[in-house]
This record gives C-alpha cells, structure tokens and sequence, in this order.
C-alpha cells in the first residue's frame, strides 16, 4: 500500500519547483526540426526554364547553408511544389505550404499569372513572400505587406530600356512594338507612354500577332515613320527572331531595344543569319553582364566559381541561379540574425535591410517600398552575347 | 511593298488552303469538321523539323517520314475521335471529340517537343531570294500539287471514284458494295498526309511550333466557309484570297487591326453567300 506523508509531499514538491525552474528538457522537435522554406516553383509546364534555373540556386544555397551547420544549428528545407505555372495549382500548393507544411516562408512563384493568384492568400496568412515577378501591382507594402520583390518591376525594365534609348544611344523617335498578349499589348502602352512623358516622340505604335510569319509590314511602316531604334516588349522568340530576319533583309540598321527574350538562346537558331541577331540590346542585369574583357563583377566572379563543378549554367541563365540562391539566402539570413522564425520578424528584418550584399543584386527594403532590387543595375546586354547565362554589357555603359 | 503582300500572302493563303482541303477530305467521307486538321499542319512543321534537322535526315525522306506520320494520326484520328460518334452526327459529339484529340496533340507535343518555337531547316539550301524565296514558293507548289493529284485521284482511279460515291451517298454506296469503312479510313490517311503537307511545306515560314495548331485550325477553316464545304477548289481560292487579304490587311491598319479585317471579311461574305462563294444550296429532306 502507497502511503504519502508530509514530508515526501513537501520533496516531491520541491523537486518539481526545481525541474522547472531549470526546465524540463522539452521535446526536441522544435530545436531538431529543419527549418522548411516553401518554393512554388513551375518545374514542368510551358513556363518551367526560369524555374529549373532559379531551383538550381536554391538547391545551392540550401545545400551550401546545411554544409556549413545550417542555421543556428537547424538544416534548410526546401519544401518543393510543382505548380506546372498553373495559378490554380498554385493556390493549392500555396494553400498546403501554408496549413500542412508549415513553411517559414515562401519563395515564388516565378511568373505573374500565378503570383497574381497567390499573393492576396499569403497576405491574409501573413506569410513571408519573396518573388521575382515583374507585375507592378504585386508589390503593394499596405496591401501585401508580406510580399517583397527580389527583381526589378515592369517599370524598372521600362525605365532601363527607355534610358538606354535616350541617355545611351540618344535617339528622339522610336517605334514601340508589342505582341497581341495581354503582356505585350499593357508593356507597350506604358512604354510608349514614358517616353513621350521624357520628351521622346513615338514614331510608330503597334501589336504583332506573335505567329504572323511575315514583319515586313510593321517594320516598313517604322521605317517610314523615321523610327530611330525600335523598342520591343514580347515573350515570342519566334517573333523576335522574324523581326530580326526582316530587318536584315530590309538592309536597316536600327537598333533593337526591349524584353529580356530578345537575348534567348532558342533565337539563335532562328535567324537567318548570325549578324541579324547584332544591334539588339535587351534587358540584363549589371552583376551577370560581363565587361569587353570577358570579365564579371568581383562577387558573382566569386559566385560562378564556387558554382562550377557543381551547377551548370549553360542552359540557364545566371541570374536565375543568382536570385534563387539570394531568396533562399535571405530568409536563412533573417532566422540567424534575429534569432526568430515568425513571420512577423521575418518581415520586420527583410523591411529593415539596406544594401544587402547579394549575388543578383544589394537589395533594400523598408516598410513602405518592397521593390528592393536597385535601377540603377538593370542594365542593357548585347543580346547575341550569352556565355554561361551571363551576357556582354551593352555598349555605352562607362 | 506589292510584292511583299503577294510572296507571303500567297504563301500563308496556300497554307491555309492546304488545311481547308485536309478539313474537306476528312468531312466528304464521314460528315465530320475535324478539329485536328490545324494540329496536323503543326506536326507537319514539328516532325519536318525534327527528322530533317534534330535527326540530319535528308529533306526526301524527312518529307516522307513526315507524311507517314500525318497519315497515321489521320487512322488514329477516325478510330478514336470520329468513328464512336458517327452514330449520333446530329448530337454534333464530333467537335467535342476531334477538339479533345487536337488539345491531346497540342499538349504531347509541347512536353515532349517544345514550348518555343523551333528551326525548320532550309530544304533547298535557300533557293531563291527575297520575295522569291524558297518559304514563299514552296507552300504555293505544295498546293498545286497536292490539288492536281487530288484531280487526278477523284478522276482517274477507282478508289477516288469510290470516294466520291461515299461522299455522295454513303448509304447507296454502302448498299452497292463499297467498303464504306475503309475509304473512310483512307481518306483520314489521305487528309493526314496533306495536313502534314502544309505544315511541311510552309515550315520555313510558320517554323516548327507546338501554337501554330489552334492558329492553322482557326485560318484553315474560314477558307473552307469562303469556299464552300467539301469543295477543294472552294478551299484553294478561299485560302489563297485569304492570305492576300491578311497580309495587305496588316500592310494597311496592323497586327490586330487586319484580324478583325479577316472576320469582318468573313462574316460579310457568309452574309451574302451562306452556303460559300463556290457552294452549292443543298436540299435537305425534313
């Protein structure tokens, strides 16, 4: 029979008083757990080149980050949802990141028509966001104040290839072409906006349908117009390639301005001739371009050679990896330095960066302004240059 | 600039041409407008491109790996989308039937292929210049080709008189004896041949793209409206008025302005004639 006396009643409840005052030892799942990082990431479908570059930097980062003790002790994960660049996909995935997998935060998605989709969920979970979309109204500090952008804005691009027209290659008429898709139809309008706001005059203003075979019509007309470089906003490589084609054969040497695509590779077996692909500048980034020695910035120098052996960069381009290896690096960055995994302090450091030092570009966040990745670094490449996902600066950059 | 609209207008007209007597071929023996035939001008171009440059095969043999190809999708296109709804043609279960197999294509081959458009290589080692360049005259030939040995086959063999008898009255043709079931196959073989033609053809223009399938599908019918249905001679004229048409539209107002040409055209010429330019009012028994 079990008999309880004072006296082992008052032992008993000292040696409670004292186990928890040190502390019981607690579960270890918290502190053994990995730290999970969601990537919407569009592996498979039409839209999956940017993804398979930016995941090869991601898996990078996370592999690069646990080989060095992870982060205060505890391994990255990355969470990976195929998302097939299907926003409704994407909601779901985004939906399980956020309720199943208890993601830290969540990296992507990678094109706009998903993140348009996803953006407003993550708000209302108050999930920490980083994204490389180009959309404008994606990044809205009161609306989504979880949401930040890692590369630049619609604008941003705007802003590069008009100052290149302008500043760089100073001409004062320009012929501002788009393809018929909601994409090339918006970008031209704002484009051609922008710069009669500097003062420029827009000579010609039109959409191509991206499969119609023959540009003749839409060049000649520029032409006639006094076009004194053309300004292209399209996602169409068989279009860019038609536009070049035709140039060439019309013996026009205007220059070609625009889209980041007029530099994929895809076109290069598209035109007619490798000389049809010169005078064409299209948007790139100042640490992935390198200079008339063959030589990149110091720190993706330094990034490409840790790369090599490791990750290939052939088929892909460098910012790609770049950034993806940034995102992942910015949301482990957070945990070390503030010591907390919310995802209020996780926002409330991101909003307090200020030139962080990273491979794609020193991003700075505050409160009111989640367009972190600088203008000043959108940058025009010569198109026909790509060496390892990374391009020749355009010329005219001191 | 003339020219210019004449070399590619005639060139895209041609194509689409090509596709309105695929549409035809397949509809004389079954009563069925097959979605599929814009898809068969795309693989036309995609396995053009892939056994005459991926795989290096000379552009005779590249040409006729590719018509076989276009053949048997044409069989694979009676069996799975047309023949389990020939039963109910009122239902019109077809164009649910063919779209479901178009998209099929469109969706294998953008996976397995690309999403990007891709080169078609230079048959004749680029034959010709500027606006007599070999992408501007081959489609135009192909045509004509392909429309005189249709004459021919409709005229002068057996099987292209059993053909029109089906397309004439399958259930006569039947009752005399014909093998109804097996022309019909032949003729999807037939139709898939000539699909794949056109987008073998036009290749160096249109390249080889997984998209050109809905855009042939869409252009390759109005041609087949313009000229009445089940008439080839309709299709061609149609076709070939159609790419001029579109291309001295885009000369003149622009990317989307001359689309709404094109359907403005379309629509005020079926206002006039309903039944196609070359059409003919056909009395039905109610």
């Amino acid at each position: 029979m079990v008999t309880t006396n004072r006296r082992s009643l008052v032992l008993g409840g000292a040696g409670l008083a004292g186990a928890a005052a040190l502390g019981f030892p607690r579960p270890a799942l918290a502190q053994g757990e990995p730290l999970r990082i969601g990537w919407l990431a569009a592996m498979t479908g039409p839209s999956s080149a940017p993804t398979v570059g930016f995941n090869r930097g991601v898996v990078f980062a996370a592999e690069t980050i646990n080989a060095a003790g992870g982060v205060k002790g505890r391994k990255l994960e990355i969470v990976t949802r195929d998302t097939q660049g299907d926003p409704t996909k994407a909601v779901n995935a985004t939906q399980e990141l956020i309720s199943q997998a208890k993601v830290l935060a969540v990296w992507g998605p990678t094109n706009s028509g998903e993140s348009l989709a996803v953006t407003p969920i993550m708000a209302r979970a108050r999930m920490p966001n980083i994204h490389p979309c180009v959309v404008d109204s994606l990044i809205d500090p009161v609306k989504f104040p979880n949401a930040f952008r890692i590369a630049p804005s619609n604008t941003q691009w705007d802003d590069a290839v008009r100052g290149y027209c302008l500043k760089v290659l100073k001409v004062r008429r320009v012929a501002v072409i788009g393809d018929t898709t909601g994409y090339g139809v918006t970008a031209a309008n704002a484009s051609a906006a922008a710069f009669k706001r500097d003062g420029a005059e827009v000579a010609y203003q039109g959409n191509i349908d991206s499969t119609q075979p023959d540009m003749t019509p839409d060049l000649l007309r520029a032409r006639n117009a006094g076009a004194q470089a053309i300004v292209v906003w399209s996602v169409s490589t068989g279009m860019d390639a038609r536009l070049f084609n035709t140039r060439a054969r019309m013996g026009w040497d205007v220059p070609i301005v625009g889209h980041p695509s007029l530099a994929s590779g895809e076109i290069g077996g598209l035109i007619e001739k490798p000389a049809n692909w010169d005078k064409v500048y299209a948007i790139g980034y100042r640490s992935c371009s390198y200079d008339e020695a063959g030589k990149l910035a110091p720190r993706s120098q330094d990034f490409v050679a840790r790369l090599k052996g490791r990750v290939t960069l052939s088929d892909t381009l460098l910012w790609w990896v770049a950034a993806g290896y940034d995102a992942v690096s910015l949301v482990a960055k957070a945990v070390e330095d503030t010591g907390a995994t919310t995802n209020e302090a996780i926002v409330k450091y991101w909003n307090g960066l200020s030139r962080y030092p990273g491979i794609f570009g020193d991003y700075t966040y505050t409160p009111q302004e989640h367009n972190g990745y600088p203008t000043d670094d959108v940058v025009m490449s010569a198109a026909n240059s790509g060496r390892d996902g990374s391009f020749r600066l355009a010329p005219g950059y001191g | 600039m003339l020219a210019s609209i004449l070399a590619s207008g005639l060139a895209v007209g041609a194509v689409y041409a090509l596709i309105g007597i695929t549409y035809n071929t397949m509809f004389s023996t079954s009563r069925v407008m097959s979605f599929t035939a814009g898809q068969l001008g795309m693989l036309g171009g995609v396995l053009g491109s892939l056994f005459g440059l991926r795989l290096g095969l000379p552009w005779p043999l590249a040409l006729l790996l590719t018509l076989a190809a276009g053949a048997l999708v044409g069989v694979v296109t009676e069996f799975v989308a047309v023949r389990p709804v020939l039963r109910s043609l009122d239902q019109h279960l077809y164009v649910l039937s063919t779209l479901a197999l178009a998209l099929m294509l469109q969706q294998v081959t953008a996976i397995t292929w690309s999403t990007e458009p891709q080169p078609f290589p230079r048959l004749l080692g680029g034959f010709g210049e500027d606006v007599l360049d070999e992408k501007f005259w081959l489609p135009v030939a192909a045509c004509a080709l392909v429309v005189a040995g249709l004459e021919l086959l409709y005229r002068r063999t057996l099987v292209g008189h059993a053909f029109l008898a089906v397309a004439e009255d399958n259930f006569a043709a039947r009752a005399l004896g014909l093998p109804e079931r097996r022309l019909r196959v032949m003729s999807f073989a037939l139709a898939g041949a000539v699909g794949a033609l056109a987008g073998y053809s036009g290749g160096e223009l249109l390249l080889a793209f997984f998209a050109n399938g809905p855009h042939l599908n869409f252009y390759g019918f109005i041609p087949v409206a313009l000229g009445g249905l089940g008439n080839n001679r309709g299709a061609v004229i149609g076709g070939l008025v159609l790419g001029l048409f579109q291309q001295a539209a885009n000369f003149a107002v622009g990317g989307i302005f001359a689309s709404v040409a094109v359907f403005t055209m379309f629509i005020v010429v079926l206002l006039a004639a309903p039944q196609g330019l070359l059409g003919s009012a056909t009395a039905r028994r109610v």
